[in-house]
């Protein structure tokens, strides 16, 4: 399992867009199909993430759950007062996840899971007009979670994971001295959190779900710093420079219940999203600190998203799912960075599993994000315009339990 | 059916997909002007003189050229000629002697050794000592057969000799592109280019001049006919551009004490660390101490260690005939020494010490009162015509101290009034660099906007070049 968790972290190079702030969600192709709802579910061994509480009330012995998304976004930006326009070109990326169970008896369950919950991708054009304050940035963490869950009786589960979280940053941005002068950051951090979870299911028709996953501060030290300014300017400012920063991943709480009416399963959740604890992004540097280290309002909001998702069973090979969600921005609008372009989103998605043989399930999900028209200043640059994004997200996964 | 519903819950999205976000709210409009034909009056500023010198990508990038490219979003022709120089190294006045122009190229910024062996960054010609005739023949060989020209700017120009024939003849900025330079006036350019709009930004050199000599220059005064005096000179120029083309706008004249040209150097920039050549000054100003106390005036010369204000000559002391060679002083907080003044005689040749800083390179606080009074008036004067003939109108002078006092931040770029580092200046201390071209052409374009309900787009700022380092 660990070669195969190494495999994984080293193919799809995590540079995922952000769905709300930098975060996403994208943890289960079940779950992406069915509004990005897990926590009152019960959908096998990926809900480590979703809610450990409600891993214990899965069937097999064993369980086994692979995927990913392919992130497609665009944002679109004109500046204030002008006809200037330019849009993003982002990779496609790839947030994915592997989960794995394994049920030591009825009462307790354990698992262990990889996914990037947190990440963004924006590639602005080099030479576009906000170039001083982006020109690109991939922001990516893996969360390696072993999980524990206990099925107190029939109707009442609990667990808890232990995270250890891998993050990366890398960004660029000009610098205004003549001949294209630029900054370039690159570091790694790493940190430790847990997820907690907490499942109900009084009846066979209803269950209620609330989860809780720490925030984890995400430290680079000793990243790397490379200024490329002109030679004249070489002296005040290093080229080979050391860096550190601090990224918090907020905490969220997932609150959530799902009635089944016969084959249809509905599901609501609301999720609280912690990002107040997003509030200046500091960069302090190992040499010439005092010219170099900046701090950076953010002054991000705590944000509630409430969620829809509605499953129908279609027999026994195929399950059709819907889902709809509406995750307001974080951000403050006179410190809207075009780092992360996070607007009031509005989303729906559709899923599909197909089960052609007992125990297997193919997952296909498709979320599109529809980012509101908005005018938004990154006020201490003096930096604004009216953006929009836009994102489409076809994810696949397999789960395989017996 | 049931497969076709499948169908179209699975194409839907697909055909939502193909929707990209596009983000287009903004509406060009003209308003009520008419922006066919731009017409731009103005001095070096208005021309895109910078870094000491009128050169091709300097004009190119002039806040009225950029307004003019803006301004075809808005129904304009697109053609805004502007009367090139022939080269990128360009020729500016170092100096006017009594053997004629002494001519250079543009400064750029470089590495120079001063007289102590220390090599520092600042402005340096773009080529060192060069030829004279070369710069006369690219200064003065006429251009007027590609006119006419929309940018008639000429830098150097006062109010007044918008409409003195024969400008061409003082002035070579005008004579390369006059088609009589012996008898044309610069006002009867306007009406060349059919204009339906205009710019006009006139009246600072009628106080610089005198700032940029240290005060030896005459200020233009306010009364006096046209051609002498700021007041009539400043409305008849107006009104003849009017006789032409009836909208447009007018700037205000900024402070020039603001500006880097004189602010750079510390009034104090006498730094003394050595005990016994404190003694050595004292010792030799007790007998100017003593003339001044016999006098019953109140300048006394002291030294210390540490910075010290520098020796100037003062011509406005007030001290009886006789004593004339005695009318310098120490400099005060607050006087304003010239950028030019030469740094390696202050350093190596005893200049602010045994040697009072001559009058042309210092302005004194009765000298800086001057200019702030003259600075008041003209725009007074400007604003009043403006108002009078329903203009759009810039107020220049409160952007400008704005730069100077708080700067001015703008799609990440900090505009101050430091010079070299503060992103408005050339590397000439008093004309504008393209970015700060870019800044004040967005200021133009939104005083126009206000004034005439249109929507002409306003330009990014970081499309413009920064200072050029080494």
């Amino acid at each position: 399992m660990k070669k195969i968790t190494f495999f994984l972290v080293t193919v799809f190079i995590a540079t995922n867009i952000m769905a709300g702030g930098y975060q996403v969600r994208l943890q289960g192709n079940k779950q992406t199909g069915f509004g990005l709802v897990g926590t009152p579910m019960v959908f096998g061994s990926s809900s480590q993430f979703y809610n450990p509480g409600s891993l214990s009330f899965m069937k097999k012995k064993w369980d086994f759950d692979l995927g990913a998304s392919f992130i497609m976004s665009s944002v679109a930006f004109q500046m204030s007062e002008s006809n200037y326009q330019a849009e993003s070109d982002n990779p496609v990326s790839t947030p994915f996840y592997f989960y794995g169970a394994f049920k030591i008896n009825k009462l307790i369950t354990i698992g262990l899971s990889a996914y990037t919950p947190y990440g963004s991708s924006m590639v602005w054009n080099d030479n576009w007009a906000g170039k001083l304050l982006i020109q690109n940035i991939s922001l990516s963490a893996i969360y390696i979670q072993p999980t524990i869950s206990f099925n107190i009786n029939d109707k009442f589960g609990i667990g808890a994971g232990f995270v250890y979280a891998i993050g990366g940053v890398s960004m660029r941005k000009a610098l205004n001295y003549s001949g294209d002068s630029y900054v370039e950051l690159d570091g790694k951090g790493n940190n430790i959190g847990y997820n907690i979870g907490i499942f109900w299911r009084p009846t066979e028709e209803l269950s209620f779900g609330v989860d809780y996953r720490s925030a984890i501060k995400m430290s680079v030290t000793d990243g790397d710093a490379t200024f490329k300014v002109p030679q004249a300017l070489q002296g005040l400012i290093p080229e080979n420079n050391t860096f550190s920063a601090e990224l918090p991943l907020p905490a969220n709480m997932d609150f959530g219940a799902a009635f089944v009416f016969g084959k249809v399963t509905l599901a609501l959740e609301l999720d609280w999203v912690m990002w107040g604890a997003y509030d200046t992004l500091s960069f302090e540097f190992g040499e010439q600190g005092d010219l170099l280290n900046s701090d950076n309002p953010r002054l991000y909001k705590d944000t509630f998203i409430p969620r829809l998702g509605i499953q129908y069973d279609a027999g026994k090979l195929i399950q059709i799912r819907g889902g709809f969600y509406y995750d307001p921005t974080p951000t403050d609008a006179n410190y809207f960075s075009p780092e992360t372009v996070s607007l009031n989103n509005i989303s729906y998605t559709l899923g599909l599993s197909i089960m052609p043989v007992e125990g297997l399930s193919i997952d296909i999900s498709w979320l599109q994000i529809f980012g509101q028209k908005a005018d938004k200043d990154y006020s201490p640059d003096n930096f604004s315009g009216t953006y929009e994004s836009t994102a489409i997200i076809p994810g696949v996964g397999i789960s395989y339990s017996f | 059916m049931k497969t076709r519903n499948l169908l179209y819950i699975v194409l839907l999205p697909l055909i939502i997909a193909s929707c990209k976000p596009e983000v287009n709210d903004f509406t060009p409009s003209n308003g009520s002007a008419d922006f066919t034909s731009f017409v731009s009056i103005g001095n070096s500023l208005t021309a895109g003189y910078a870094a000491g010198a009128l050169y091709k990508s300097g004009q190119e990038v002039s806040f009225v050229s950029i307004i003019a490219q803006q301004m075809t979003y808005a129904g304009g022709n697109g053609q805004f000629k502007i009367p090139f120089m022939p080269t990128e190294d360009g020729v500016g006045i170092d100096a006017i002697t009594e053997n004629g122009l002494i001519l250079r190229t543009k400064l750029v910024l470089g590495y120079s050794k001063d007289c102590l062996g220390n090599v520092s960054l600042g402005p340096v010609p773009a080529v060192p000592n060069p030829d004279q005739a070369t710069l006369y023949t690219e200064l003065t060989t006429s251009v007027a057969a590609e006119g006419p020209f929309n940018n008639i700017a000429v830098p150097g120009i006062k109010v007044g000799h918008l409409f003195a024939p024969g400008l061409g003849m003082l002035n070579p900025f005008y004579g390369r592109f006059a088609e009589n330079p012996a008898t044309d006036r610069l006002i009867d350019e306007v009406a060349k280019v059919n204009p339906t709009f205009f710019s006009f930004w006139v009246g600072n050199n009628d106080v610089l001049d005198y700032a940029a000599s240290g005060g030896i220059a005459p200020i233009t005064p306010v009364e006096g006919g046209v051609g002498t005096g700021f007041k009539a000179s400043y409305a008849a120029a107006l009104q003849t551009v009017l006789q032409v083309v009836s909208q447009g706008i007018v700037a205000n004249i900024p402070d020039v004490t603001s500006i880097p040209f004189f602010t750079t150097v510390p009034y104090n920039a006498i730094v003394l660390d050595d005990q016994a050549v404190v003694d050595v000054l004292n010792q030799a100003y007790t007998p100017y101490n003593q003339l001044m106390e016999v006098n019953k005036l109140p300048y006394r010369i002291t030294w210390q260690l540490g910075p010290n204000p520098m020796v100037i000559w003062d011509k406005d002391m007030p001290l009886p005939d006789p004593f004339e060679q005695y009318k310098f002083r120490q400099a005060k907080e607050g006087e304003l020494v010239l950028l030019t003044v030469p740094q390696d005689s202050l350093k190596c040749a005893r200049w602010g010490t045994e040697k009072p800083v001559p009058d042309m390179y210092v302005l004194t606080e009765t000298e800086i009162e001057n200019i702030k009074t003259a600075t008041k008036q003209f725009n007074k004067i400007i604003k009043e015509n403006a108002n009078a003939n329903d203009l759009a109108f810039l107020d220049a002078n409160a952007l400008l101290n704005k730069v100077s006092t708080q700067g001015i931040m703008q799609n990440g770029v900090l505009f101050t009034g430091a010079f070299v580092t503060g992103n408005f200046y050339s590397e000439d201390g008093i004309h504008m660099s393209p970015q700060a071209n870019a800044l004040v052409a967005n200021f133009f374009i939104q005083a126009i906007n206000k004034k005439y309900n249109a929507n002409i787009p306003e330009v990014n700022i970081t499309d413009f070049s920064p200072l050029i380092l080494p």
